[in-house]
């Protein structure tokens, strides 16, 4: 029982934390050149891992979807399927938890350092409030770069399952491309990195609040990445479940 | 004595009650600090000092009492007021506290330029000079990360920093707590330094009883939430108080 309520108190905190955040988001003074940084870090520095990730599985997809279409011999909508697939569900999750275990572990870690050896306490002390000056340019950077990573992720998927498709198990270019014109339409991207937008908010705060809820040395600033990793890893899963429920719900 | 330079008081704490759950840590503290000297808690961990500076700078609220910092009520403001009467303290932290991803230059320049964001480059640097040369540090230092500083060289960065934007109270948590015998000399010298060149008013907690013995204009000493004396260092050596004479005894007992 008490842990139950731990756990709900957790959560009211970190809601809390959000709120708060979210109102720093659009006081002065806006720090562009922190958001600049930060964009690089979570940004820039996650290239390589999502393009890879995502060029794997484009090519992992365009061979499950092959053996399963190849059953009733619609080898043709390999493509529009693994685009589909892609830009509505894989793109957006998977780009997440990439970049929660590159950078939302090195936010926490660093905000926790920063905590437990009293950097935040003195940044309160010298009249800067550290959530404006630490949460704020990691929540924007994220909310711009989860969708533009998104967008990599669906370009070098699509790449991948193009490259298996017409070279590795000689599906004809011509039907591969026409059935992905005629299945995806631009909704179902957009759906897709509207969801990466809102992942990247979600891991932005809940890393951040992780960073500043630690407590002790080395080994608190430990476990409160661990719990960052862990909880925005199933936070990520429950908002996409939520979001997909809204649209296919509404019939998009 | 009490009122032997004139005395203006900068803080004021009166009557301060403090319990968390069923501890009631503070039971009933008053003090004055007045401007231009160092004050001195000295007490053993648990006794409340921390607490009680806490209050001072307003990271907690009192049960009961109220302290004033330059005829300002901390305790009564709340969001941006708060805010605003932080920028009159400066604090140096026990363990330094810089900015390990910030240079020497900008960890001290950081409070400068988050206040005064049109602040020129020039004029940033000859501050933050000036201030690094009244802790004995010189331009060499400015580049360097907190990590490739000396323990002295860390809290006299810490303590540049808590000056430069000229505040009217430097309050210091536990500033030779740790510090091999050299190093504590220095930052000893440092406060006085501090209280000389700059007739800043300072308030310092500390268990260290040369330290306090040796920066102290007035000391009080904390013994289970209450002031079990207070005055100049010599009147609290003579003080009666069965603890107070037990907890100077095993320091003076050494000399």
């Amino acid at each position: 029982m008490g842990r139950l309520r731990a756990l709900f108190e957790d959560f009211g905190r970190l809601i809390f934390f959000a709120g708060e955040a979210l109102a720093w988001v659009v006081r002065p003074p806006f720090r562009p050149e922190l958001v600049l940084t930060q964009m690089a870090a979570v940004g820039v520095g996650s290239t390589f891992i999502v393009a890879t990730t995502g060029f794997f599985t484009g090519m992992v997809l365009g061979l499950q979807v092959y053996y399963a279409m190849r059953q009733f011999g619609a080898e043709g909508y390999v493509g529009g399927s693994v685009a589909l697939s892609l830009a509505r569900e894989l793109a957006p999750v998977l780009t997440a938890l990439m970049v929660i275990g590159r950078s939302g572990s090195a936010i926490a870690t660093e905000i926790g350092t920063m905590r437990v050896t009293e950097q935040i306490d003195a940044m309160d002390t010298m009249a800067v409030n550290p959530i404006h000056y630490l949460v704020v340019p990691r929540f924007l950077a994220a909310v711009a770069m989860f969708p533009l990573l998104t967008m990599l992720f669906n370009v070098m998927g699509y790449l991948g399952g193009y490259l298996m498709g017409i070279y590795v198990l000689a599906i004809p270019a011509g039907p591969f491309i026409e059935h992905t014109r005629t299945l995806v339409e631009t909704v179902d991207v957009t759906h897709g990195l509207t969801k990466s937008l809102v992942f990247g908010a979600v891991v932005a705060v809940i890393t951040t609040y992780r960073g500043f809820s630690a407590t002790g040395g080395a080994r608190g600033v430990g476990e409160g990445t661990t719990r960052a990793v862990v909880m925005s890893s199933i936070a990520i899963l429950v908002v996409d479940y939520v979001m997909t429920l809204g649209a296919v719900g509404a019939g998009r | 004595m009490l009122l032997g330079r004139g005395g203006e008081s900068v803080i004021e704490v009166k009557d301060l009650h403090k319990s968390f759950g069923g501890n009631h840590v503070l039971r009933g503290i008053s003090l004055t600090v007045e401007r231009g000297t160092t004050y001195v808690v000295l007490g053993g961990s648990g006794s409340g000092k921390t607490v009680l500076m806490k209050h001072v700078i307003g990271l907690l609220r009192p049960d009961q009492g109220t302290v004033f910092v330059d005829g300002v009520e901390i305790p009564k403001l709340e969001g941006r007021q708060l805010t605003e009467a932080r920028r009159m303290f400066g604090m140096v932290f026990q363990g330094a506290a810089l900015f390990d991803s910030m240079t020497v230059f900008e960890n001290v320049a950081f409070p400068l330029k988050e206040r005064q964001r049109s602040i020129r480059a020039a004029e940033l640097r000859r501050r933050v000079v000036e201030k690094l040369k009244v802790v004995d540090l010189e331009e060499d230092v400015l580049n360097k990360f907190p990590s490739e500083l000396s323990g002295g060289m860390r809290k006299g960065t810490c303590s540049a920093r808590a000056v430069v934007h000229e505040p009217k109270v430097i309050l210091y948590d536990e500033p030779t707590t740790g510090l091999d015998p050299i190093t504590t000399a220095y930052v000893d010298d440092m406060i006085l330094q501090a209280k000389r060149r700059l007739g800043v008013t300072s308030m310092v907690i500390s268990h260290d009883i040369a330290s306090a013995f040796k920066v102290a204009d007035h000391l009080a000493v904390l013994y289970d939430g209450g002031i079990a004396a207070q005055g100049t260092p010599e009147e609290v050596r003579r003080s009666e108080h069965p603890f107070v004479q037990r907890y100077l005894s095993m320091w003076f007992e050494k000399q």
